[in-house]
């Protein structure tokens, strides 16, 4: 429990654009222990994404070290990223990414397809997982035939499919209604009460006071990391 | 594991085939395409090969054909040998029959005739032979029966008519045994009607003994040429030399180059028209194999155009755990199923195509399993080797700029 499942030092993503550089994420230090509930909370181009891409695995940092559960990151090759993609991380997206010519089973199949898991344990896998985010029933839908909190629960059940370390989440509710937005919140309030470790990105203060710890971040610094209540 | 990643991959492959079946039909023409005419074109190559080979082995077994005058090419086939100096005697036959390497040996002039029956005419061509004849040019008469040895020692006016010169002169009606035809004026007893060759300078022959045909009809004491089985088509050459050493002997000439007879093997034409065949094969096989490869050239360009479109859902499986192999692998199946079945419903269209075409078309036609299994090879070469490339460019995306393509 000591050890931190995430640990970032002094993290810096910049996007060279010709002349300028974006400096997206500008050295940020951060570390998450198991069992937390995260919100990472900011204006628009403050960095959220780019420091939320990193910590899932799908980009690498310009400067900084991110050890997750005690593994270097940097250095590692295309395959092994894509092993930590598969094992210690479970993303939720603003736009749900679900494939769409793939059933609502399927798709949460597909990260223990490349895991290497055998075809009728993973169906059994990813069944208990739709079950736990309230869409028996509804296996064989595919993406079109749900509606949007339908297909952000697909997609959460699919993140959580290879049992991560970690649940990140942009936005996830971003694309949703309000009343929808709720629920899906609550679901994660739900897992996190579970056992899961959650890491939130949002605009929604409300939302974001919810999390035991709040991370504010502005130009790609973070400005303040402390409990809801000190959130103002 | 491996075996399972690509089980999984064929599945994803299928998959994507399925939901796009169209295009992917569209896709696997080029290979099916280049297939189906490698296997109809290889067919019609070789069924014209086998064709030659078995028109000539009807010629008869082991033949060596010894002409009188001056090597003319390797004119096995219906050569005409009523404009030939004869240089060949009875003697020479004889040294012939004694040789270790030949089982027989039939003499032959010939020359153009007019012949008669009741107030019918017909030009044939008489051939002079003796009793030999059918055995070693492998042609018999079905009906009544060629002439005898002692045919040939008493000079009998008897004659075998070709299936055509029997039925211009006598016709269906009448049978032509006991018949009496004159040829140029001399009176002939009809004997016997050879089978029908199929074509028409044969059949328009008609045979009578040698002896009967120097005395009465030609005149001069030599033989045009002389028709040879050798034992075993093993030693046809060694035949050959046994042959023009006997007869340079006999002629008193020092070499072949003084020679005044050539001698036609059987060997040589079989080789030169299967030269020919051959290099038809393979021309025709060249082709099918360049629209292979324009048809891999399509699956490139489609399975390129499929990554581009499905660089997000790229991006997703990456972001979900894909390695980088796995994607190369999903991509690589994907075109090697694409040109596999083209290339397998190419092969069902040229064997139907090579079918059509000897039912049809009635052309001699061959389908060789190694036709079959180079054209199921190269569309599986095929579709590695264009699929490659483009696989590769999918397995090689990044993550996160794959998952922000729009
Ligand atoms: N691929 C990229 N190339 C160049 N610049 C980029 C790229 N991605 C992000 N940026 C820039 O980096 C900065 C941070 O972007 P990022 O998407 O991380 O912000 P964000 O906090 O997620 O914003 P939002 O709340 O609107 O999603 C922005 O100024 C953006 O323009
Ligand atoms: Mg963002």
């Amino acid at each position: 429990m000591d050890q931190p499942v995430i640990d970032l030092r002094d993290i810096k993503r910049h996007y060279i654009m010709g002349p300028t550089t974006v400096r997206a994420v500008d050295g940020v230090t951060l570390s998450i222990v198991t069992g937390e509930f995260v919100s990472i909370i900011g204006p628009s181009g403050s960095g959220k994404s780019s420091l939320m891409n990193i910590i899932g695995c799908l980009d690498t940092p310009t400067e900084g070290s991110y050890h997750i559960n005690g593994e270097t990151v940097q250095g590692l090759s295309r395959g092994r990223l894509a092993e930590i993609r598969n094992r210690e991380i479970g993303f939720v997206f603003q736009s749900f990414n679900l494939l769409p010519r793939l059933s609502a089973l399927e798709n949460v199949e597909l990260p223990l397809v490349y895991a290497g898991i055998a075809a009728r344990q993973r169906r059994e896998q990813a069944m208990e997982m739709l079950a736990k985010v309230g869409l028996d029933g509804r296996e064989k839908h595919l993406p079109a035939e749900l509606s949007g909190g339908q297909r952000q629960r697909v997609a959460i059940a699919r993140a959580l499919a290879s049992r991560p370390s970690v649940l990140l989440a942009d936005e996830p509710t971003g694309a949703l209604d309000q009343k929808t937005g709720v629920e899906i919140i609550e679901m994660f309030h739900t897992l996190n009460a579970e056992g899961s470790t959650i890491v939130l990105v949002t605009h929604d203060m409300n939302i974001a006071r919810q999390a035991r710890r709040v991370v504010r971040v502005l130009d790609g610094l973070v400005v303040s990391d402390g409990p809801a209540e000190d959130a103002a | 594991m491996k075996l399972f990643a690509i089980k999984e991959s064929a599945g994803m492959a299928l998959r994507s085939i399925r939901s796009n079946l169209g295009r992917s039909l569209l896709t696997t023409l080029g290979v099916l395409i280049g297939a189906g005419s490698l296997i109809a074109l290889t067919a019609l190559g070789n069924g014209a090969s086998k064709a030659v080979e078995e028109s000539l082995q009807s010629l008869g077994a082991n033949l060596l054909i010894v002409y009188s005058g001056q090597p003319r090419g390797t004119a096995l086939v219906r050569r005409n040998t009523s404009n030939i100096v004869p240089t060949l005697s009875e003697n020479d036959l004889e040294a012939i029959r004694e040789l270790g390497y030949v089982t027989m040996a039939a003499p032959e002039s010939s020359l153009n005739a007019q012949a008669k029956y009741e107030n019918r005419n017909a030009s044939i061509t008489i051939i002079g032979t003796d009793h030999n004849y059918p055995l070693v040019r492998n042609y018999y008469p079905v009906y009544g029966e060629f002439f005898s040895e002692s045919d040939v020692d008493t000079r009998r006016a008897v004659v075998v008519l070709g299936s055509k010169a029997a039925a211009d002169l006598i016709g269906p009606d009448i049978d032509p045994i006991g018949e009496r035809v004159r040829v140029n004026g001399q009176p002939f007893t009809v004997v016997g009607v050879m089978q029908s060759k199929g074509n028409d300078t044969t059949d328009n022959q008609a045979f009578v003994p040698i002896s009967t045909f120097l005395r009465s009809l030609s005149g001069g004491s030599k033989y045009a040429a002389i028709n040879v089985q050798a034992a075993d088509m093993a030693i046809m050459r060694e035949a050959q030399s046994a042959i023009e050493a006997e007869l340079l002997r006999l002629h008193g000439l020092p070499s072949m180059d003084a020679a005044d007879f050539y001698i036609a093997n059987q060997l040589d034409v079989l080789g030169a028209a299967q030269g020919t065949a051959g290099t038809f094969t393979l021309l025709l096989g060249g082709i099918a194999a360049i629209s292979l490869i324009v048809g891999g050239i399509g699956i490139m360009n489609i399975m390129l155009v499929s990554v581009t479109e499905r660089t997000r859902e790229i991006g997703v499986r990456m972001a979900l755990g894909a390695k980088p192999g796995d994607v190369l692998l999903q991509f690589l199946v994907e075109a090697v199923i694409l040109s596999v079945s083209g290339g397998v419903l190419g092969i069902a269209a040229g064997v139907a195509a090579a079918w059509a075409f000897s039912r049809f078309g009635g052309m001699a036609v061959a389908v060789s399993a190694d036709a079959v299994l180079l054209a199921f090879m190269f569309s599986l070469v095929t579709g590695l080797f264009f699929g490659g490339y483009p696989a590769f460019r999918a397995s090689r995306l990044d993550p996160i700029e794959a998952l922000r393509y729009e």
